[in-house]
């Protein structure tokens, strides 16, 4: 039998993040759009960097510590613990949305700047596998079976997903790729953004962050919620069962008393 | 639409839609939750396997 599921309250703490990544978001548009100036290579174009670099960040580096991080401590022993496993699983579907979003703005800033919508270089392949893994995952976990088998099989598959993670990352560097290098940074960790564009896209990157963080909450609470609700069903399934025979065993016996050997599961 | 009011539109409009989606979720799981409470508790006083009539 699973351990008994702790189900949630309404965490005042995530509100406050939801809030704060709902105004970090609205500066961020508002920066994006309207404040900072054209790209003197790029034009308007360059606007569009606020937000992809930012939402490829969490689909690749925040899913990919909390999923493998999950994973691990769940397959660990002295870890093991449903909490890990679900917050995994919440993780990846969480990741998954913000994989499809990353390939869909670099799609609309790759039309006009490389004059497609896809190619199949390197990097937007290797993250494209990255979102088929989580769809794949997801999947897997809808797979009917006790929950310590569905926990260990999802943290196994969860860990496959991750070793993806790095390939996007350095994909650009051991491909030659049509893919730009580092955004923000180059391999010297020197700047390539600065004074209002740079702000705005830290911001970008706490907004999203905290948009993250969020999603991922309410989603953990759903996962949990869940399982709380399979539970109970189960429970109740049993003890109708238990009743059903018990009833049975009055009836055929006629005296009310169950018989030795009959009825109890 | 530039390319780039697409892109902002497309991912404000999709973590909205998302959101949104999660919070009706939790919601619905909820009241799953407290529909499924109500007939255990009606049963606490039927006999468990094991125990006699």
């Amino acid at each position: 039998m699973s351990e008994p599921v702790p189900v949630p309250g309404r965490s005042r703490w995530l509100d406050v993040v939801g809030v704060l990544g709902v105004v970090a978001m609205g500066v961020t548009v508002w920066l994006g759009l309207w404040v900072t100036p054209p790209d003197v290579v790029q034009g308007n174009l360059a606007r569009l960097l606020y937000i992809h670099p930012p939402i490829a960040t969490v689909a690749l580096y925040w899913v990919g510590i909390v999923a493998a991080g999950g994973s691990l401590l769940y397959l660990w022993p002295r870890t093991r613990s449903f909490f890990w496993d679900r917050l995994a699983a919440s993780a990846v579907e969480v990741g998954a949305v913000f994989s499809a979003l990353t390939l869909v703005t670099g799609s609309l800033w790759g039309r006009p700047a490389w004059g497609v919508w896809w190619t199949w270089d390197a990097r937007l392949t290797s993250t494209a596998l990255l979102l088929l893994l989580e769809i794949g995952y997801m999947a897997l976990r809808r797979v009917p079976a006790e929950p310590a088998i569905r926990a260990r099989r999802c943290a196994v598959a969860a860990l496959l997903i991750t070793i993806d993670i790095p390939i996007v990352h350095f994909s650009v560097d051991w491909w030659q790729t049509l893919h730009q290098g580092g955004t923000v940074l180059d391999p010297g960790f020197d700047l390539h953004v600065h004074g209002i564009m740079l702000w705005t896209l830290g911001i970008g990157f706490l907004a999203f962050s905290l948009i993250f963080v969020w999603l991922l909450g309410v989603r953990y609470q759903v996962e949990v919620l869940q399982d709380a609700v399979g539970d109970q069903e189960l429970e109740v399934s049993l003890t109708e069962r238990w009743n059903e025979d018990t009833e049975l065993v009055g009836v055929g016996s006629g005296d009310g008393e169950p018989h030795p050997g009959g009825g109890a599961p | 639409m530039s390319y780039v009011d697409a892109g902002y539109a497309v991912a404000l409009g999709a973590l909205f839609v998302y959101a949104v989606g999660l919070v009706l979720r939790r919601r619905r799981w909820e009241r799953a939750l407290r529909v499924s409470e109500v007939p255990v508790a009606e049963t606490e006083s039927a006999p468990g396997p094991g125990e006699r009539l």
